[in-house]
């Protein structure tokens, strides 16, 4: 059988997506296949996407060259840029969205793209010859055969969706489940289990008592996710605010008797950051009111999305429950909440190419491998996209560093340390949070993306324009010297010391209370000063950053520069760590289950102790020097 | 391949000797000995040359007269730079010496790290190398059991208290940043204060309990037990010759605890003489018992006197059970007052009161029994304790940044570098705090999840 793509992709969500755009995009002859096209780029759960941590992936995927920023700032209905008043590392981006816009705008990016194929059909089996994937089977029984195929299945895989006592199969509400796939690979040798998450009621809007909610306005000056983007909608909507109470959270307890995770009908892990109404009251019994965001569902809809309430309590409950929060109570419900349960592939099956250990040329991304959330799965889909079409090339797979990317992070966590809830993003598991800035994303990935093909040209351009003009505006800073007739009044109004001689800008700059761009148009020198870059992004709040953190960053890089000894220390997928008799028993059975890539990863498996590493260096060297006596024992 | 820190530890043997030789590799052992050391200019000399002159502490203070040999890398036996401070013998002046290192920049080594790193840079073979990771191995076992012990006590629960204390910091810290929009009540910059604070507080009187040298100032800790009678003070005046304990036929003379150091085969100790144990009305007396409890409890060694005319008591040696973990020697007394002398292995027989003469047997025992305890000059307490001691002092270091980053309104994500890296030092002692621990302990306290 010849192969008719060089990749399928299954899955037509944020990781599928992501996955068949940058493949095609580096020329691979791609197949999505996917249970319903009108579902490609779907928002499963609430209309937003970024966020702290999350945001920072967003920007990191579209410096990528990846669709989703661009597509959420043409889709965004309010901006907002998360703690702003902190400092710019841990800056979030974060956009409400027209879910419909959304899902066309994914659509129309895969349709732009030459050699992205599509196809509504169910993905029922794989088909590996010697080891190596070589297509599928699907359930109209065509089999189509790749050389590569990425598995995105989401929550799809035996999905099964709970509402009180009700509980059915299902992907998503209205949906149905994708079954076999999982069987097919158990019967290949994979492990899987069982996760849960939920989603909230939605609710007509045109119920709400507005007067009652408390606003929440978008940015003024928003922000966007994508570094190409030049303008964004001119219009913003608000998301409002609400509070439950006791009287809500009375009713709720009734239904607690029903509710399927109380009961022991739910066994997955939920993820505890993101947990339901129900376990909110149930842990945290002293709190008597639980903060609802109202999100709007798009421009052209009276949904609502009831963010703060994701529950699987009987309907009726969560109906009643709502109509007791201020400000709702006439509020007609859409659709209740329900959890969902589905299998998930333990991700220490993979490779940090996310390709799995057992099966050459299969990958697997997204919710699958425990994740939650868009901008997870897109990462991953991305990465798995490109490193599949590396492997097509016979190419050293692409892998980004925990100092390099959040998705480094992501896939490193994932791998060297498993997750037993659903995965999340947060800014705090980046131990190089200064270097990973939503501003700098471009700078850190763009070049790196344009030559592997993924990114275009007129992305690394523009990349390249900005890096140029932050350092020349740098220059500029350094030679231009501000006298105190010129800025003394706005330091004064900044409440920072005035200066009594002339003092370089850049000094000035340094000052936490000032903002350089205040500061050069009050000195009048901005057009002097400041050398334009292109998109929205302002030169002059980027060189703040690098003058401001210079230290903070410069100590990150060395932290960094300690650490790459043991980052580039490559462990040969051979090693037998039945070699290694003189480490505790708990080391050798994780390091030989997950087979860590290099030392770093492996230093970061929970229960290997740096003496178990520094075992395993000293015999990675020995081995080294045993197989070849020359050159490479001194590396 | 060179490493990117410079490492420090003595070199040579414990205890007694005319001189002795504390060394660091690394791209700093250079720079660290320069700015202790007053003669020449080490940073002009070659490899391989000598230079004498004063080594003076980190507060300035001279530590010794000392000779100190530059060795440049490639060509040291590390491959790296080496610095060789040799100095006079004793564990206080190195003490002193390794401390300055510290403070300067150089850290404490790790077991078997100058050899692993002779080895990374090419300077042994292959069968050397194998060699390696067999110490590598035995040492870590070792020093697991000896920080075990080290960790055992006031001293753990301190360390689990501080530990405890950073990360509910560091989760107060962290929500900020990862939950700012969440419905919680975030921690005001005067309450990061003073957890901050607080935190350096439990820091600062950790490193007060394990201040660099006061195990090797005070000598192996011989903690003299038994019941009330039984010669313990007798023992203790033949062993450092001279009458130091209050002697008396009476029951219970020894109320407070009398102290003695005594050099045996080139190693201190510090012989300790206690109460008698006993239950007894006496308040005072019963002051005494129970200090003797907290004195072993923290002895290094243990000997045990029993009165031999009375044998030794089933019940003494279920006492003696509860410091099972520490070498005890059994010593019967009063040899000169019992008729048939049945011999036994493991306990030494005596008579106190025959006087230092009649002490060589109980010495050889005692330098034997310590022997065994130290005989890896590398894993002695006095380098985990010295080694936690640079942690510690790191970890204060971190915590005064960050405390002057809150003060001076800096935004959270600036300052939580410094309590990352706080958490670091002392996760180096107590077990790293990892990245999910954090997020557990925002997750089990604050209400999360919009």
């Amino acid at each position: 059988m010849s192969a008719q793509y060089d990749l399928i992709v299954v899955g037509g969500g944020h990781a599928g997506t992501e996955a068949a755009a940058a493949a095609a995009r580096m020329g691979a002859r791609t197949l999505l296949i996917t249970m319903s096209l009108e579902a490609i780029g779907r928002m499963s759960c609430n209309p937003a996407i970024g966020g702290i941590g999350k945001g920072h992936i967003v920007r990191e995927i579209d410096a990528m060259g990846g669709i989703m920023g661009r597509v959420t700032d043409d889709a965004g209905l309010q901006f907002r840029m998360l703690n702003r008043r902190k400092g710019p590392a841990v800056w979030g981006p974060r956009a409400q969205c027209d879910r419909v816009l959304y899902a066309t705008g994914v659509r129309q990016a895969l349709e732009s793209i030459d050699g992205l194929y599509m196809r509504a059909d169910m993905v029922m089996s794989v088909q590996v010859e010697s080891g190596r994937i070589a297509g599928v089977t699907t359930r109209l029984g065509q089999e189509i055969s790749a050389p590569c195929v990425i598995l995105t299945n989401g929550t799809f895989m035996n999905g099964v969706i709970h509402v009180g006592r009700r509980q059915f199969g299902g992907g998503r509400m209205g949906e149905r489940q994708s079954t076999g796939l999982t069987a097919c690979l158990h019967e290949l040798g994979f492990e899987s289990g069982r996760l849960k998450t939920g989603t909230p009621p939605r609710v007509d809007g045109r119920t709400l008592d507005y007067e009652v909610l408390q606003e929440q306005r978008g940015d003024p000056e928003p922000s966007p996710f994508s570094y190409m983007t030049d303008v964004l909608p001119d219009r913003q909507l608000s998301c409002h605010l609400a509070w439950t109470s006791p009287s809500v959270h009375n009713v709720l307890r009734q239904g607690f008797s029903e509710s399927p995770m109380f009961a022991g009908r739910i066994q997955g892990q939920g993820p505890r950051y993101c947990p339901s109404i129900e376990d909110k009251l149930d842990r945290f019994a002293s709190k008597d009111r639980h903060q609802l965001f109202l999100e709007p569902e798009g421009w052209k809809t009276h949904e609502v999305y009831v963010n703060g309430f994701s529950t699987s309590l009987p309907e009726e409950t969560q109906l009643q429950a709502l109509r007791c929060v201020p400000g709702l109570e006439q509020v007609h419900m859409l659709r209740p909440g329900y959890a969902i349960e589905y299998d998930y592939f333990p991700p220490y099956q993979l490779r940090y190419s996310l390709e799995t250990k057992r099966i050459e040329g299969l990958f697997f991304a997204g919710q699958i491998n425990g994740t939650t959330g868009y901008e997870e799965a897109a990462a991953q889909g991305l990465m798995a996209g490109i490193n599949a079409v590396r492997r097509l090339s016979r190419s050293d797979p692409v892998i980004l560093r925990r100092s390099e990317a959040y998705i480094g992070v992501l896939i490193d966590d994932l791998i060297a340390k498993g997750t037993e809830e659903p995965y999340r993003m947060f800014t705090s598991r980046a131990e190089h949070r200064m270097l990973l800035r939503q501003d700098n994303a471009d700078l850190r990935l763009t070049e790196r993306a344009y030559k592997l093909g993924v990114a275009s040209a007129a992305r690394y351009e523009r990349m390249e324009t900005k890096r140029q003009a932050i350092q020349a505006t740098l220059d500029n800073l350094g030679r231009t010297k501000l006298k105190p007739g010129a800025v003394n009044s706005y330091l004064q109004s900044a409440q920072t010391t005035p200066i009594t001689s002339p003092m370089r800008a850049d000094r000035l700059a340094r000052r936490p209370q000032v903002s350089l761009q205040a500061l050069l148009e009050s000195a009048r020198v901005s057009n002097d000063v400041l050398v334009p870059s292109q998109g929205m992004e302002r030169v002059a709040d980027l060189a703040e950053i690098e003058l401001k953190y210079a230290g903070y960053v410069a100590r990150q890089k060395d932290e960094v520069r300690r650490l790459a000894r043991m980052e580039n220390w490559q462990i040969p997928r051979t090693f037998d760590y039945a070699e290694l008799t003189n480490i505790s028993m708990e080391a050798r059975e994780k390091l030989s289950r997950i087979r860590p890539e290099t030392l770093g990863q492996a230093s970061r498996i929970s229960g290997v102790s740096p003496a178990d590493i520094s075992v395993l260096m000293v015999l990675l060297r020995a081995n080294v020097s045993r197989e070849t006596f020359s050159e490479s024992a001194h590396g | 391949m060179t490493s990117s820190d410079t490492i420090a530890a003595i070199a040579t043997a414990r205890g007694q000797a005319a001189l002795a030789i504390v060394r660091m590799s690394g791209p700093k052992a250079v720079d660290v000995a320069t700015s202790c050391f007053k003669g020449n200019d080490l940073r002009e000399a070659a490899s391989h040359s000598a230079h004498v002159g004063l080594w003076e502490d980190a507060d300035g203070t001279q530590s010794d007269r000392v000779v100190v040999t530059v060795f440049r890398g490639p060509n040291s036996s590390t491959g790296e730079d080496i610095v060789e401070v040799t100095c006079h013998g004793g564990d206080y002046v190195t003490g002193l010496i390794l401390t300055s290192m510290v403070r300067k920049g150089a850290r404490m080594a790790r077991p078997g790290e100058f050899t692993q790193r002779a080895f990374l840079n090419g300077k042994l073979d292959l069968a050397q190398a194998e060699a390696v990771a067999d110490l590598i191995d035995a040492t870590s076992s070792r020093a697991h059991r000896t920080s075990v012990a080290a960790l055992e006590g006031h001293y753990s629960k301190l360390l689990d208290r501080v530990r405890a204390s950073l990360l509910q910091l560091c989760a107060l810290a962290e929500l900020e940043i990862d939950f700012a929009e969440e419905d919680v009540e975030f921690a005001d910059r005067s309450e990061l204060k003073s957890a901050v604070s607080s935190t350096f507080g439990l820091v600062r009187t950790l490193l007060d309990s394990c201040k660099l040298g006061e195990f090797v100032r005070e000598g192996v800790r011989a903690v003299i037990a038994g019941r009330p009678n039984a010669g313990k003070s007798t023992l203790l005046n033949s062993l450092c010759a001279r009458d130091r304990a209050i002697v008396s036929a009476r029951p219970g003379t020894t109320r407070d605890t009398l102290e003695a150091d005594v050099e045996i085969k080139g190693l201190r100790y510090r012989f300790i003489d206690t109460a008698g144990l006993r239950d007894t009305p006496d308040e005072i007396e019963q002051l005494g018992v129970d200090r003797a409890h907290k004195l072993l409890d923290r002895a290094d060694m243990i000997l045990y006197v029993y009165d031999l005319t009375l044998g030794l008591a089933p019940e003494e040696l279920r006492i003696l059970s509860k410091w099972a973990d520490t070498p005890v020697i059994l010593i019967g007394n009063k040899l000169d007052l019992i008729e048939s002398r049945s011999q036994s292995d493991d306990h030494i027989m005596l008579s106190a009161i025959a006087g230092p003469e009649a002490m060589s047997s109980l010495k050889d025992q005692i330098a034997a029994t310590a022997t065994e305890w130290w005989s890896d000059p590398d894993v002695s307490r006095v380098v985990m304790n010295s080694r936690h001691q640079g942690h510690l002092d790191a970890a204060a270091n971190y915590l005064t940044a960050a405390l002057e980053s809150i003060r001076s309104g800096m935004p959270p994500d600036l300052f939580t570098l410094d309590l990352r890296a706080a958490a670091q030092e002392l996760g180096m002692i107590t077990g790293a705090i990892s990245n999910e621990e954090v997020l557990g302990a925002i997750f089990s306290r604050f209400c999360i999840g919009k």
